[in-house]
């Protein structure tokens, strides 16, 4: 069987190959290899046979530059996925696709890859919500997934981390519900359901026995918050009796960021309510090189958003060319696992490995003087069309 | 329960918004997957969240004794193959140990999934203590309909043609409800247990599956005449049921009589409703009549969990790793947890391959006329997958 689709596989990417060669002219003659994932992609959107249909959102900041670069590593490798591009942005209303539009089309998709959306820290119209939220809201994308993993020869104080953070990512803090009650006293609602709770506690235990973990952490503050964190507990320890072969722990969110950078070694799977899931995922990221280098993924039951780990727009570096891309090029790779193109995903996730490895091509944030469009180019030279 | 569970709902009122958003925007139909994890039932069980990710369903793979591991490794070529959005968890039950460890944690995974697909799990122990494991399966999910849909081939050689029958078998109780003892020394009772519940389920399981499917007729089969209370309890309930589904034909026959008429005239049946010896004894016959062991495939059903297996629950361990099993029963198995997952597209790409393998190339197994291996079956349904 492994040998079928090799054939297959080989033959499709000779025919292409002259074309990665030469790659800057953009035309790819892609129409040619449609045919590798013929009949893969049903429920899934497809616009011509066998190719598939992604929603992008570019994003804010660098992110544009970014998703330049994915695109561009997509038409080297013919890669059948056609992208259906949304201008979306917070902080630029007048030009930004309307909210339905967008959620619209990645209901239709079933897969996006998202740029970062910049998040002002004063609203002008008194609205609470954020962009990034309406639409997990709409699309009801609860489970944030964000794997921190040590790449080759990237410089950081820890070795051989691998841990997945999940994050509910559609209550908790983030419920916008805020509110003045007596002048000079705010009120922030955070607010923790069972329901939530327990599934995005089973949607981190179901992903640990995916990725064949032994070990799912819940991070909480229960000594503080003793109702709502109290609940979110609860109930990981609920669904943690369904799951009698994987090692289940609890440990206090303080604590919890001091381990991390002290042992990130004894982390596998952890699972947190919202805030504190964006604390340690930032965090982690930090320990493995920062915001370019961690891919995550946002899942609902029916759509998967694949965008960057640590949120970060780095708007100091638009248009000067300098932003790492191998976080996104890591969350399309991703992507391309999730919809069965695995042998494609393999082969960007080997060309990335190759370069840091390589260690001749690396962007500023990984000590080197090298521009984004150079690793994009290095990566793009070391995709391996025969695997 | 329920009145917990509906306060549930209003309490979350973003939750259901959300569930709607994306019920408008996703196709309207529901799959069946879907209708028994989303419909607001009467739950015995509490509630647990549905395994489905990004689009991607999780799903207990039980592989089992004899032919089991090899047919699942087919399955497993096939959805790769076809990229199906399926994500399989794979327990091993072993057969020789005494204790129901692996049982229990297989029964764990398929719950939390609610759905599985499994091969004939051998129960190896003789103490009396341990109990056909997947008898304890099916009771443990309380999955107390059993489906098994019989279609001819045209491509394989029988006495009867055009055979479509579907019998559906009461699966928790009867003679299955594994209590016999002795109660005087060389006196051995075993009991049937026959309840007005789980009869009532069955019957409205089996003849609204005759109304969604367009079937005409349901025969109930049964030998009231002579247990003219456990099977009379069955066949009086199943008679009720009818009065509420007027388009639909019943009628009802002895087990005896009804094995004589299924070799003799089989195209007179059309839907047919037993409890669960007999359905065992049914089901085997019609599965001759068809081609043996290696073609059909059975659905259970429970209120929240589907376990699809091979037909006829042969384990096969005379033929295992000889590569002449007959993938055919498996491969139908996982068609239809496609379906029931409402991945439409994938499962009608494998049935019409699998179709075009037996009907039209011929490609067959010894055990149903041919001499292809079960490897060059598989393989010749690869090659089918997409072609017209």
């Amino acid at each position: 069987m492994s040998l079928i689709t090799r054939n297959v596989f080989r033959t499709l990417v000779q025919g292409s190959q002259h074309v990665s060669k030469g790659l800057h002219t953009s035309a790819v003659n892609a129409d040619k290899n449609v045919c590798f994932a013929p009949f893969s992609m049903s429920s899934l959107q497809t616009s011509k046979e066998g190719r598939i249909k992604c929603t992008l959102i570019p994003g804010d900041g660098v992110g544009p530059e970014l998703v330049y670069s994915v695109q561009e590593v997509f038409k080297a490798a013919s890669i059948p996925v056609d992208f259906e591009p949304f201008f979306f942005s917070e902080v630029n209303p007048t030009l930004s696709a309307p909210l339905e539009d967008v959620v619209g089309s990645i209901a239709r998709n079933k897969i996006c890859i998202k740029g970062i959306l910049a998040t002002p820290d004063f609203s002008h119209t008194g609205e609470l919500q954020t962009l990034n939220m309406k639409l997990r809201n709409a699309l009801d994308l609860y489970a944030n997934v964000v794997h921190v993993k040590s790449l080759p020869n990237v410089k950081s104080r820890h070795h051989d981390v691998d841990c997945i953070i999940i994050r509910e990512q559609t209550e908790g803090e983030y419920s916008a519900l805020e509110h003045e009650s007596v002048p000079g006293v705010v009120e922030c609602l955070k607010i923790i359901t069972a329901a939530k709770s327990e599934r995005i506690a089973k949607f981190a235990f179901d992903y640990a026995v995916k990725m064949r973990r032994r070990k799912v952490t819940a991070v909480h503050k229960a000594n503080i918050m003793k109702l709502g964190d109290g609940l979110f507990l609860r109930s990981c320890e609920e669904m943690a009796k369904l799951y009698p072969r994987i090692e289940f722990e609890k440990m206090i969110v303080d604590n919890c960021t001091m381990q991390m950078v002290s042992n990130p070694n004894q982390f596998d799977v952890m699972v947190t309510p919202n805030l504190y899931g964006n604390i340690v995922d930032n965090l982690a990221s930090g320990l493995v090189g920062g915001a370019g280098v961690v891919a995550g993924a946002s899942y609902s039951a029916d759509c998967a958003v694949f965008e960057q780990g640590a949120r970060h727009v780095f708007s100091g570096a638009v248009g000067k060319n300098i932003a790492n891309p191998t976080a996104m090029l890591l969350c399309s790779a991703n992507l391309l696992a999730h919809v069965n193109l695995h042998s494609y995903s393999k082969m960007i996730k080997n060309a990335i490995n190759k370069v840091l490895a390589d260690g001749k091509v690396r962007t500023k944030d990984l000590g080197g003087q090298s521009t984004t469009l150079d690793f994009t180019h290095a990566v793009i030279h070391s995709l391996d069309h025969h695997q | 329960m329920a009145v917990r569970l509906l306060s549930k709902i209003k309490l979350l009122p973003e939750l259901r918004g959300a569930a709607y958003l994306s019920a408008a925007a996703a196709p309207a139909e529901l799959s069946d997957f879907e209708v028994q994890h989303k419909t607001p039932v009467i739950r015995k069980q509490k509630l647990i969240p549905v395994a489905q990710y990004g689009g991607r369903h999780a799903v207990t793979m039980l592989p089992g004794g004899g032919i089991g591991p090899e047919c699942m490794g087919y399955v497993r070529d096939i959805f790769k193959y076809i990229g199906a959005p399926v994500d399989f968890e794979l327990v091993d039950i072993d057969a020789n140990v005494d204790n129901d460890d692996d049982v229990q944690y297989a029964i764990t995974t398929i719950k939390r999934n609610g759905v599985g697909i499994k091969g004939n799990i051998e129960t190896k122990s003789e103490a009396a203590y341990v109990t056909s494991r997947n008898v304890a399966l099916r009771n443990e999910l309380d999955m107390y309909a059993y489906v098994l849909n019989c279609k001819s081939y045209p491509g394989v050689t029988t006495r009867h043609k055009d055979i479509d029958i579907v019998i559906i078998r009461q699966n928790t109780e009867g003679e299955y409800a594994m209590l016999e003892h002795e109660s005087v020394r060389g006196v051995i009772e075993s009991m049937k247990v026959v309840t007005a519940s789980n009869s009532e389920r069955v019957a409205r399981f089996a003849f609204e599956f005759a109304k969604r499917n367009g079937r005409k007729k349901v025969t109930t089969v049964h030998k009231a005449n002579i247990m003219k209370l456990s099977d009379g309890l069955f066949l009086e309930t199943s008679r009720r049921m009818a009065q509420e589904y007027p388009e639909i034909e019943h009628n009802d026959m002895i087990i005896d009589n009804c094995c004589m008429q299924l070799v003799a005239k089989p195209h007179q049946f059309d839907v047919m409703l037993m409890t669960n010896l007999y359905g065992s004894i049914v089901s085997n016959v019609v599965c001759g009549l068809l081609g043996g062991a290696g073609l059909l495939s059975g659905r259970n059903y429970g209120d929240h969990y589907a376990v699809f297996e091979p037909g006829t629950r042969n384990t096969g361990t005379a033929i295992a790793g000889k590569n002449i099993a007959n993938p055919i029963a498996m491969i139908n198995a996982s068609v239809d947890m496609l379906e029931h997952l409402g991945h439409h597209f994938h499962a009608g790409l494998i049935r019409r391959a699998v179709e075009k393998t037996i009907n039209v190339d011929r490609v067959l197994t010894p055990d149903v006329g041919g001499t292809a291996s079960s490897t060059e079956v598989v393989n010749s349904i690869l090659g089918n997958i997409g072609r017209r």
